[in-house]
């Protein structure tokens, strides 16, 4: 992280422009370098490059009696025209738009935040050779495994530039890189005959680690395999064990509107106190862990970053807020006004307005052990290694998806691998209600950072798993 | 908004210069412009869809891809990019041209909106939402709502060095409301929505009745059962149908799939899949389909392209290369997100064409199983052909006769297997056509149109 001042800084630019603008207001931009090289069948197929945005959003926040007009406007044009016609649709907006909150305090220059590892160095400085060797890596790593090969894959790297200014005097920016990648990881030959096997990864991080392509390449090769003769699952209710690869698919998106201030505003969120888990549960929000993709020094409107106790003791503790939620309900910024995702859409972040949003939920380690030991607690139930797709409804926290690939847990230990079937619930639940959290039988003791998630696996018991089999009526929740 | 053409020059210039170095180079060109409002239950949030232009260029380089994007028109920016792309080629075998026909299409397309949106106004764009708001709330027990009004102008200018020159101007409108009910902690809701190519006789398609509708099914969530679990027979309404061919069966005949040896209905080309009454189209030249393309971005006009035609997997999606290495024509369908995103063989409107069956005799065949209701989410696996739909709501079938509501569920299973058990297609009276937004994988999202009827068919439920 840098803590520049930069005139460069695209945000600072902007704000030179805005002098004779009546305040409040604030100016969020990112300029990105983007680099990408696809893959099929290992070779290279498209080579993308740069791919260079720079774009800027301006906010007017117009007070009226009880209430704010709220405007908002984004753009690549940082013409001087370019930017008077931003400041003009903003102000048409602001005129139309209704916000229930009696004032609007914007943050003024002071600390930017705490230093933090969000950029990888290497990337940074020579980002079409740190990335070609990568993927040089990646195709070396393929050739050593028999059998399987990457139908398709793309790593996408992108160098970004976030600068935030404010009519308050802030002037605040940093520099970070993310990484996303994605590969379709195929088996197939062999005497069984079973059609080929897929295991499909995607990943979302910020540094490039070439020294961990290679036990990665093996694990990744090793499941492909296990898909091509992996059956369907029971139906019925079991214990479940959630790795933290398939938690960051559920918790970060049920849980981040709904125990934010923009739920609270709507009526939608938990009050404090509600116990949504057993007595030990303790789950944070923490903006600053190392090289998360939620990190960074300051949040979109240029507050810092902490650590938030989101549940303690099994109850809800503390909601997250932005500026103008945190104004609206008598509470502060918790430093998590945020525009968007982190690292797959965070070069358009510009283009959208805050709103209060987690970063990385984090739960410690629990007593449960390694994951051998999770298992064995299970007894008999079903791993997930990954579903198809969650689809966490933010308003209730309802969460459904296919098993693209687990194992049964036969004994304290892993199985058979199945695909197929569902598996779903409600991820945070009142008192009385079965869910994700509350059912939580066993924390695991080595947490893992995956995505906007930091946690142990956790074992859950009861879970509703949708299997071959005839109709099997369910407990309502 | 200002016409696109008048960066053609500039843009001409830049492949004129790659021409030196490649056999073929092509750009696109974009604007975009819209409006968002969105109504809760305690702010009116209003906003004005980005002002982003940008090109991206892309050029051959004998035995890939080289590609870069700018969001600027500056011809400092755009010279630049050339000089990127240009390194690029350096000492790459440029002679030899790319695979596939390059488009020669000279043409110019503009939706023509009975009432366009840019005309509206914030005002009434927000006494619109008011209106949404206002049907979803008055349902007795409906305390609060999400509700929003979109639009949007995409402007696209494709050229490339064989001479194709494209414009486009699509306008999409867009709107729904999601009535919300909350009970001792609980929170259920039934979102609804429309969309297509028009202008705001679009939006005006979704009725104070369909909006109440929603309102008293999402009461109804409040109390209703878990569904069944395990394989059993299933009847998916309209939206749902629309969503298993997209997602379960649309994404395996996209021909990159086939590029990538990765789609589980390659080898079945030519075959039949289903029952004769089976036909599935995908057509990009609906005139007001949400997912209909003037040209795709590789200058090929959008067009209807059959997939399956009377229970026999006949076509796929192809663009250029994929084209030329399985011997068939490019169908239209190679779109990109935006300037940003790179080419990919995509849906357009993708449709399961209606027969004679209606609701009730559907229900009666399937004697007992669950009829899934309000689609929320579908998710592709075109390796392995399984199918995973969520949707909000449904009904027991008990006896050939509709039953008792049930909440959420998935529906999975294999694809093949759900195509060969299909038992009745409903008729062109319950046909819809839903808007939905696709990635390829989790990025690249854009607008497709996906349609059905009601449909009977055997599948694997769960909780979801």
């Amino acid at each position: 992280m840098t803590a520049s001042t930069s005139s460069s800084d695209t945000a600072f630019r902007v704000a030179d422009r805005l002098a004779r603008v009546p305040g409040p207001w604030d100016v969020y931009a990112v300029r990105t370098r983007r680099y990408e090289v696809h893959l099929v069948r290992g070779r290279v197929e498209l080579v993308r490059g740069p791919i260079a945005l720079e774009g800027y959003g301006i906010r007017l926040l117009r007070p009226r009696a009880e209430t704010l007009g709220t405007g908002f406007q984004s753009s690549t044009d940082l013409s001087e025209e370019g930017i008077a016609r931003v400041v003009a649709d903003a102000e048409t907006v602001a005129r139309h738009s209704e916000f229930p909150a009696p004032k609007a305090e914007l943050p003024s220059s002071g600390p930017a935040g705490p230093s933090l590892d969000i950029r990888d160095p290497a990337l940074w400085d020579r980002p079409r050779e740190t990335l070609d060797r990568y993927v040089a890596a990646l195709v070396a790593a393929f050739e050593g495994e028999k059998e399987v090969t990457a139908s398709f894959g793309s790593i996408k790297v992108s160098l970004m530039e976030t600068s935030i200014a404010n009519s308050s005097g802030l002037h605040a920016a940093y520099s970070h890189t993310g990484v996303e990648t994605e590969v379709a990881v195929q088996s197939f030959g062999g005497p069984e005959g079973a059609p080929p096997g897929e295991y499909w990864v995607t990943a979302a991080e910020r540094r490039l680690e070439p020294e961990k392509l290679g036990s990665k390449v093996r694990e990744w090769a090793r499941i492909a395999r296990d898909v091509r003769h992996a059956e369907p699952p029971p139906n019925g209710e079991m214990p479940v064990a959630f790795p933290p690869e398939v938690l960051s698919e559920i918790l970060p998106a049920a849980l981040s509107f709904k125990l934010s201030g923009q739920a609270r505003l709507q009526d939608l969120a938990p009050t404090l106190g509600t116990n949504v888990g057993p007595p030990d549960l303790e789950i944070a929000d923490d903006g600053l862990v190392p090289w998360a993709t939620g990190s960074s020094p300051i949040d979109d409107e240029g507050v810092p970053q902490r650590r938030r106790q989101l549940i303690g003791r099994g109850e809800v503790a503390e909601l997250v807020y932005d500026v103008l939620h945190g104004n609206a309900l008598g509470a502060r910024s918790s430093g998590s006004g945020f525009r968007s995702g982190r690292v797959a859409s965070a070069w358009l972040s510009f283009t959208h307005q805050p709103n209060p949003s987690t970063t990385t939920l984090t739960l410690p380690g629990g007593g449960g052990g390694r994951d051998e030991e999770v298992v064995e607690a299970a007894g008999d139930g079903i791993w997930i290694q990954q579903i198809g797709w969650a689809s966490p409804d933010p308003v209730s926290t309802a969460f459904g998806g296919e098993i693209r690939i687990g194992y049964r847990i036969r004994g304290g230990k892993i199985a058979e691998p199945i695909r197929g079937g569902t598996v779903g619930g409600y991820a945070m639940a009142p008192a009385g209600q079965p869910s994700l959290l509350r059912d939580i039988s066993v924390v695991g003791s080595e947490p893992r950072l995956c995505g906007c998630l930091a946690m142990p696996t956790l074992l859950v018991s009861g879970v509703s798993v949708g299997g071959e089999g005839g109709p099997r009526p369910t407990a309502s929740p | 908004m200002a016409d696109l053409r008048e960066h053609a020059d500039l843009a001409a210039r830049l492949l004129r210069r790659l021409a030196e170095r490649a056999s073929f180079a092509e750009a696109m060109l974009q604007r975009a412009a819209g409006e968002t409002i969105h109504i809760d239950a305690k702010s009116v949030r209003a906003s004005v869809s980005p002002r982003l232009a940008g090109l991206v260029v892309r050029a051959w380089a004998g035995t890939h891809w080289v590609e870069g994007a700018a969001s600027s028109f500056e011809s400092d920016a755009v010279a630049r990019l050339g000089d990127e792309i240009a390194g690029g080629l350096a000492g790459a075998a440029s002679t030899s041209a790319p695979p596939g026909e390059s488009s020669t299409t000279v043409g110019e397309r503009e939706t023509q909106a009975h009432h366009p949106m840019r005309d509206v106004g914030s005002e009434d764009l927000i006494d619109i939402g008011r209106d949404l708001y206002r049907w979803a709330t008055s349902v007795p027990g409906i305390r609060l709502a999400q509700v929003g009004v979109l639009w949007s102008d995409d402007e696209r200018l494709y050229l490339n060095t064989a001479g194709a020159n494209c414009r486009q101007l699509v306008s999409r409108p867009h709107a729904y409301a999601a009535p919300i009910a909350t009970e001792n902690g609980q929170s259920k809701v039934y979102p609804i929505f429309v969309g297509g190519i028009g202008g705001r006789e679009i939006v005006d398609r979704l009725s104070e009745g369909d909006v109440a509708t929603a309102s008293r099914a999402a009461l109804e969530l409040l109390h209703a059962k878990a569904p069944p679990t395990g394989s059993m027979n299933v009847v998916l309404d309209p939206g749902t149908t629309a969503t298993f061919v997209h997602e379960s069966f649309g994404h395996g005949a996209e021909a990159d799939q086939f590029v990538r040896d990765r789609s589980y209905l390659r080898p079945l080309l030519g075959q039949s899949v289903g029952p004769e009454t089976l036909t599935i189209v995908d057509d990009g030249s609906i005139s007001d389909g949400w997912g209909s393309v003037y040209f795709d971005d590789e200058g090929h006009p959008g067009q209807r392209t059959a997939l399956i035609d009377r229970g026999r997997f006949v076509g796929a999606l192809y663009d250029r290369e994929s084209a030329a290495m399985f011997g068939a024509h490019a169908t239209g369908n190679t779109r990109r997100s935006d300037f940003l995103g790179r080419t990919f063989v995509r849906m357009t409107n993708t449709l399961l064409e209606p027969q004679d069956w209606s609701v009730e005799e559907l229900v009666e065949e399937a004697r007992d199983g669950v009829m899934l209701e309000h689609w929320v989410s579908g998710v592709e696996d075109p390796q392995g052909g399984q199918m995973q739909i969520k949707v909000a709501t449904g009904h027991r079938i008990e006896n050939g006769r509709l039953a008792e509501r049930v909440g959420s569920m998935a529906l999975s299973g294999k694809v093949l297997h759900f195509l060969r058990d299909i038992r009745g297609i409903g008729r062109a009276q319950e046909f819809g056509m839903t808007p939905g937004f696709c990635g390829k994988g989790h990025s690249d999202m854009l607008p497709v149109g996906d349609g059905g009827p009601y449909l009977l068919s055997r599948a694997v439920i769960g909780p979801a």
